[in-house]
């Protein structure tokens, strides 16, 4: 699975890879909000990658979506209460824990709109918090405030129940870029070059960080404990925090101290490119490691799985990079790479969600994480997967492929069964093991082998004369010239074919069987053909194929082709049956009409009575034949022996039965 | 998490969809539709349950808007009771105690204060009539609704086979053969009939009836799938009809476009036709709509259409016969054969879906996540035609490989086995190797060696048939060089024993034996040499059920036969370990722990015992489990091990069991009060709804506000065009053309008084003078038909003003807030 990746992709999938708001609703990750950049709002069923709805702001174009956050699972209780005489059910219905309901949307205006994912519709509109572009929006977990961060270096609590700004203050002195809210809800991690942490109640800063170099991108806990629980814990001291930047490959880890002095990144974790976005998952147990899912401007995913405890001066490398590219086995054959737009870890943590292609149409796939390979590729064919989709999304049928290359098979092609033995025979276990492969192999070997014998043979005896079709059998088996081969066995002449196999040397024998075994398989008229030549065969061989000692192998096949064949029979003689009859009443019928019609013509009086009575005679008539239904099958089926291609064939099987059941024993 | 926490069997799957005919908003962005013993109101838009109305105690069989406010919706039960809710909140308003069971609900914008109901007729069975209730508007939750006045008798139940007219001056009723019209005015009664089958021998019951929203006419549905168009049903001689006949089968219902210019009708064949000027000439098909259409509703606007469908389906459909969105909850087609299965990658809950397709059902989310079409046949709906059917389904343990019998019935069986991969590349499955005929009869069971470690590279797949034999089909290479595909499935081994019939096959965890079912006896081979092992049986009865244990005690065979016995053989010993008298039908091993649930029948009701093969004493108990026969069972693995304080439920911590009865609803267990399950769906964020009004909005909206609130007090349809009606100031802003008006100054006094003066204390008879001077200007100006129309109904609700503004409803003063709160600063610029 392991591929190397041309460098020449890379900056290519960049460029399509611009980097749009897309996050995933909180808890089980059931759907993914993706805001184009077209300025439209899609929501996607992660399960089934299926567009839930498409929301378009009326301002779409000149507020483009800037920043995305879900409300948080389960905020405050509205005043709604059950009807009072509500009676107890015996089974009552579990509703879905629709606990999602509201996507904040921060936009480039500075407006932020609340859009409600149930009702499809705009929910309210947060207005004169900004005049910039808003950078980041964060729920508060408990509470249902909102916080919003904005190119005009102010910070803006909202109080979303009134809409109104709860409190405003000066984050920084540039724009502030990011947000992150402490798991316990009391302090809040602002940043835009460096990073502060602020007290939610005085709003006073708490802690300074250095920060990076560019502006920073994204803020995350990793920890909500911290990792050593000798100390009383006020809520915050111990904690990690995570921080990427624009345009720096390093993502920095901090801890929040007791001293104030310790200013720098506590560890680093090194990556290929910018990180676009990053999914943890939060360790409550101090042996968990943190397991970190970084996804790069280049569309490549990084994994990181850490314990955090204290400083580590190297920066840490990837435990497993996911990469994912075409097949490319069309016309052009160098696979191009897909990238890779988000990920996120699912509830058990053993596996990842990936969405990858386009922004407009993304694809979201479940992959089961397997850490032990450093690198993985993937290989989807994108455009196959959307064209499967489109269907979907109305109607949620999925049309498996059907290809034209799906093997087939039916009664009688080898692979359908194998011989039925009694259970308690042990004996030839060996052999029952033997796949079908194998047999057609060893008739190559045979006739490698058969090659030398037929030349010994031929030598000594010279050329018989006058009959010279043996020869030419033989010929044709170890040469395997269908030229030959044709021109023999598509003799009529019984005498002929009687001769050719009794002066056939006895080691051409079993070729010749395999040969027509492959050829039954074929047209039915060939087939018919080829009973006569195996009836002939088995007639005048039988005693050297009964000493062979893996006869089963060799003939198993044809035995089954037969089999099916002739279970057949019954079927094909009653239709046959029917068919005859329908075919003489339809003839026996234009005979009669042609009586009437002249009938007709001479008595115009009485023109519908006699036509009546004609197709009343007819029924009659056919009444008639109903009844004698099995009478005449029966009758059929004998005489019609000499007709029949199939029955035929049958005929030759049923001399060889005895002959099989032997070889068995 | 509270020690004693009780075992409740909760239903999963959402209950019958089409109960009812389901009921758009006015403003048609949601739809309410019934949903057992609920009312849901679903998202046009996003197909999400916005939210559920309880309260019933039996099935819902009707819902109507309440037609004097269009936020409010009457529903009535079985249980004899209508109740009004604020289906916005989901509040419940007010109880009506009826008394009588209640088959249909009618409300009528010309009946303010009843509604109509059919109930059964007192003292006669299978005889229903129409009533018209009175609701009594005094306070208080629960009330009597005793004054019952009968208006129809001998109705048939079913909520399509009445209808009213235009503003409700009649009541169309159909039975049988029999068609009666009832004047309300005339209080007259004119009865119709047809002979019970026609000259060509079609069958000529009436199965639905519509009326036209704007004229006289009636549409009645037949048996033999002709629609009758009556007109001129005043008179009892001088009637006509006309007749649309494009359906081969019943119509199922009928439904007039809000003008009337259409007819929709849909029936078995899941076609919707869309009949134009009751023409039979000119009509649009919307097929494959999955199946028989139950019912079809028409939004107020005329925008969308939803057909409600028997398995189970809401399709929402445009008005240009586009499909829209469909809410979906669990395909209750006809017989589950599949059983129930879990598909190891999306883990959601695999069985039949629509004929020929598998449906995939998200259990977390309690939604469908896509069907698959496993026949890929076009389903034709005829009565008697052998249909192509799933039968069988097994996932390998990864889900890489899915194998599905189909089966049809003809004249002899007709068998496929197919064999599917998933593949990666493309995201779905891709048929491998179809299998013609694989057995000669039914194929009994199917399993997978699921064998974690070993399994991508050797999966082998067991077929037992009735023609008793078992098959072994393995993967082989293919050589030959033209296939394109390098692996396919091949038979590896057939096996059988005595000639009797296979009836169950599994395979031990570890995959090293298999277990095969022969009528009385179970056969054990080693699945390597393909050896009969040993054979066990338990005399007196035929194998139903086995499994093998797991884990611990994966050394152990459990059996249960059909005479009523659970045994539990031990493999190492060869020996039964232990049997137990139970009359088990379904045996379901959970896969990720050593237990087993066994359900048993015992005299009318299904009971669930759980045990460990290892010890005799079952470690739960579960009576009473339901009244219905339990089909299959399994157990889903959870994601995260829920945390279970009591030791009895511990079983349930790894995964959660499922199942299926008879009546195929599908349950499960939970160990939560139901206080808790509904907690985090109640518990929303309470965001106050506060968008931002335009200053063109303003400007346009603020009278249209206030029309459009005494539209919704009145009980009137809010129509779209509204601009010609707006204040005259505005009007003259708007069609003067700029160059002759005068300076801005000068309009903006007018201006600002046309706004102030319709807000703040207006008396009935001002507003009244105003409607007149503008229908006067209206019919000046256009003189179109439809203004004076929407004249003639504005003037009416004057008598209802008094009494109807003194009670605004909660979101109404909530805009009005909202209007006070506007800012009109930007006016000044004038």
């Amino acid at each position: 699975m392991a591929a190397a990746r041309g460098g020449g992709g890379s900056s290519e999938a960049a460029a399509t890879a611009a980097r749009a708001p897309c996050a995933f609703s909180p808890g089980d990750r059931r759907s993914l909000a993706v805001c184009g950049a077209d300025g439209r709002l899609r929501v996607w069923e992660t399960a089934g990658s299926r567009l839930q709805h498409e929301y378009v702001p009326s301002a779409h174009l000149s507020a483009a979506c800037t920043c995305l956050a879900w409300a948080p699972p389960g905020g405050r209780q509205p005043p709604h209460k059950d009807g009072p005489q509500r009676k107890k059910r015996k089974s009552e219905v579990p509703e879905a824990d629709k606990q999602l309901d509201i996507l904040a949307i921060g936009t480039a205006v500075g407006s932020i709109l609340l859009y409600s994912t149930v009702k499809g519709e705009l929910q309210s509109k947060l207005d004169g918090g900004h005049d910039n572009k808003v950078n980041c929006v964060r729920w508060h977990q408990d509470n249902c405030c909102l916080y919003s961060c904005s190119e005009d270096k102010h910070i803006v609590e909202w109080n979303t129940q009134t809409c109104k700004v709860k409190c405003k203050w000066k984050g920084d002195n540039s724009s502030v870029s990011s947000l992150c809210i402490s798991p316990d809800g009391k302090m809040l991690l602002s940043a835009g070059r460096t990073i502060k942490l602020w007290d939610l109640e005085t709003k006073e800063v708490y802690r300074h960080f250095t920060g990076h170099a560019t502006s920073v991108s994204s803020l995350m806990f990793t920890t909500v404990k911290p990792m050593n629980e000798n100390k009383p814990f006020d809520g915050i001291t111990g904690l990690y925090f995570l921080s990427g930047a624009v345009h720096d490959r390093l993502l920095s880890v901090w801890q929040i101290r007791s001293d104030r002095k310790e200013k720098n990144a506590v560890m680093s974790f090194t990556v290929t490119d910018e990180p676009t976005f990053i999914d943890l998952t939060v360790s409550e147990v101090k042996e968990e490691p943190v397991k970190l899912a970084v996804v790069c401007r280049d569309g490549q995913l990084h994994l990181f799985e850490h314990i955090l405890n204290g400083y580590c001066k190297k920066p840490l490398t990837s435990n497993c990079t996911i990469q994912i590219a075409t097949p490319g086995n069309d016309e052009d054959s160098t696979p191009k790479p897909v990238p890779i737009l988000a990920a996120a870890f699912c509830t058990d943590k053993q596996s990842l969600l990936l969405v990858y292609g386009n922004t407009l149409q993304p694809i979201i796939e479940r992959v089961s994480l397997n850490t032990t390979e450093s690198h993985v590729c993937l290989i989807r064919d994108v455009q196959k997967v959307l064209a499967l989709k489109t269907d979907v999304s109305v109607t949620k049928i999925k049309t498996p492929v059907v290809n034209s290359d799906t093997k087939v098979l039916v009664p009688g092609i080898p692979g359908h069964s194998t011989s039925v033995k009694a259970p308690p025979s042990g004996k030839e276990k060996n052999k029952s093991k033997r796949k079908p492969g194998e047999t057609e192999e060893s008739i190559e070997d045979r006739l490698g082998a058969l090659d030398i014998d037929v030349s010994k043979v031929k030598t000594p005896g010279g050329l018989p004369q006058t009959d010279s079709f043996a020869v030419l059998l033989v010929q044709g088996l170890e040469s395997n010239d269908s030229d030959i081969l044709n021109k023999v066995l598509t003799t009529r002449k019984e005498a002929l074919i009687k001769n050719t196999v009794a002066r056939m040397p006895i080691h051409a024998v079993i070729p010749l069987l395999h040969e027509l075994t492959k050829r039954l398989q074929g047209n039915p008229y060939s087939a018919s053909q080829m009973v006569r030549w195996l009836k002939s065969v088995f007639t005048l061989h039988a005693s050297y194929l009964s000493t062979l000692p893996d006869l089963i192998p060799q003939l198993g096949m044809l035995y089954q082709l037969m089999e099916s064949r002739v279970k057949t029979l019954q079927k094909l003689s009653r239709l046959h049956g029917r068919l005859f009859l329908l075919v003489t009443q339809v003839a026996a019928s234009e005979t009669v009409q042609d009586v009437t019609e002249v009938n007709q013509t001479a008595k115009l009086v009485y023109e519908d009575e006699s036509s009546d009575e004609g197709s009343d005679d007819e029924m009659i008539a056919d009444k008639d034949s109903d009844e004698n239904w099995d009478e005449d099958d029966e009758k059929e089926e004998q005489s019609d022996e000499q007709d029949m291609a199939v029955e035929k064939e049958i005929n030759g099987d049923s001399d060889l039965e005895p002959e099989n059941e032997s070889e068995e024993e | 998490m509270v020690a004693p926490a009780a075992l409740r069997v909760v239903r999963c799957g959402g209950s019958n969809l089409h109960g009812a005919r389901a009921v758009f908003s006015a403003d048609a962005r949601y739809l309410l539709c019934t949903s057992g013993d609920f009312v849901k109101m679903y998202s046009v838009a996003t197909e999400e349950t916005v939210c559920m109305m309880q309260g019933h105690a039996d099935p819902v069989t009707g819902i109507q808007l309440n037609p004097q406010n269009h936020l409010q919706l009457y529903s009535s039960s079985l249980d004899g009771t209508i109740k009004l809710w604020d289906f916005t909140d989901g509040i419940l308003i007010k109880t009506f105690i009826v008394g009588y069971k209640l088959l249909a609900l009618y409300a009528l914008a010309s009946y303010e204060d009843s509604v109509f109901a059919i109930i059964p007729k007192s003292g006669e069975r299978d005889s229903f009539q129409l009533v018209s209730v009175k609701l009594t508007k005094t306070a208080g939750q629960e009330m009597e609704a005793k004054e019952l006045s009968v208006i129809l008798d001998g109705v048939d139940e079913s909520p399509k086979c009445t209808a009213f007219g235009r503003e409700g001056e009649y009541v169309a009723s159909v039975k049988e053969v029999n068609l009666q019209v009832y004047f309300f005015k005339r209080k007259q009664m004119n009865r119709f009939s047809l002979s019970t089958t026609n000259t060509k021998g079609g069958n000529n019951r009436f199965t639905c009836v519509a009326c036209h929203p704007k004229e006289d006419c009636i549409a009645t549905g037949h048996g033999d799938g002709k629609i009758r168009l009556w007109r001129n049903f005043y008179h009892n001689k001088e009637y006509t009809f006309s007749t649309l006949h494009w359906h081969h089968d019943i119509v199922m219902d009928l439904a007039f476009s809000v003008e009337g210019t259409s007819l929709l009708s849909g029936g078995v064949e899941s076609v919707l036709v869309q009949w134009h000027n009751g023409s039979d000439c000119k009509k649009d098909f919307l097929p494959r709509l999955g199946s028989a259409i139950e019912y079809i509703s028409i939004s107020s606007d005329g925008t969308s259409y939803c057909t409600s469908h028997t398995d189970n389906r809401i399709t929402i459909i445009n008005s240009n016969l586009r499909f829209s969105k469909s809410i979906q909850g669990l395909i209750k087609g006809r017989d589950v054969k599949t059983g129930l299965v879990v598909d190891p990658r999306t883990k959601a809950l695999v069985l039949n879906g629509e004929p020929g397709h598998l449906q995939f059902y998200c259990l977390q989310s309690d939604k469908q996540l896509y069907s698959l079409d496993i026949v890929q046949q076009e389903y034709i709906h005829q009565a008697g035609l052998n249909q192509v059917d799933l039968v069988k389904v097994a996932f390998s343990a990864q889900g890489k490989w899915l194998a599905t019998v189909e089966e049809r019935e003809a004249a002899d069986l007709e068998l496929q086995l197919k064999l599917w991969v998933y593949d990666e590349e493309t995201q779905s499955f891709k048929l491998n190797t179809r299998i013609n005929m694989p057995h000669e009869d039914r194929i009994t069971a199917m399993c997978f060696r699921d064998t974690d470690e070993l399994e991508e590279d050797s999966p082998m797949l067991v077929t037992a048939g009735k023609d008793c034999v078992f098959k072994v089909w393995v993967i082989v290479e293919d050589t030959d060089p033209e296939a394109q595909q390098s692996v396919s499935w091949s038979c590896d081994f057939v096996g059988s024993y005595h000639n009797y019939q296979a009836t169950n096959c599994c395979f031990s965890e570890d995959g090293s034996l298999l277990a095969v079912s022969f009528e009385e006896t179970v056969t054990v081979w080693d699945s390597l040499t393909w050896d009969l092992k040993c054979t066990f049986c338990h005399p007196p009865g035929k194998i139903r059920n086995i499994c093998f244990g797991r884990l611990t005690c994966s050394k152990y065979l459990i059996g249960a036969t059909d005479h009523g016995f659970l045994c539990c053989w031990n493999l190492l010993s060869c020996a039964l370990e232990w049997s137990a008298q139970l009359n088990v039908l379904v045996l379901q091993p959970d896969p990720l722990s050593e237990h087993i649930a066994a359900v048993s029948w015992l005299s009318k009701d299904s009971s669930l015992f759980v045990f460990k093969p290892n010890e005799p004493r079952p470690i739960c108990i579960r009576r009473n489990l339901c009244k219905e026969k339990i089909q299959f069972a399994a157990f889903v693995p959870r994601d995260i091990p829920e945390t279970i304080g009591s030791e009895k439920y511990l079983w349930l911590r790894r995964s959660q069991l499922y199942f299926l009865t008879n009546t195929q609803e599908l349950m499960t267990f939970s160990t939560k009060s139901p206080e808790e399950r509904l907690t985090p769906s109640s518990k929303q964020l309470a965001v106050e709804e506060s968008l931002p009004m335009t200053p063109f909005s303003l400007l346009l909206g603020k009278h249209r506000h206030q029309q459009s609130q005494e539209d919704v007090d009145l009980g009137k349809v809010v129509v779209h065009n509204h601009y010609n009606q707006d204040s005259p100031a505005v009007k003259e802003l708007l069609y003067t053309p700029a160059h002759v008006l005068p300076s801005a100054s000068f309009l903006c006094p007018i201006f600002i008084n046309s706004l102030l003066t319709s807000k703040e204390n207006k008396s009935a008879e001002e507003v009244a003078d105003e409607v007149e001077m503008e229908s006067e200007e209206a019919e000046d100006d256009s003189a179109e038909e439809k203004d004076v129309t929407e004249m003639e109904q504005d003037l009416r609700p004057l008598e209802f003003l008094g009494e109807t503004t003194c009670k605004l409803s909660k979101s109404q003063e909530r805009e009005l807030r909202k209007i006070r709160k506007m800012d009109y600063s930007w006016i000044s610029s004038f």
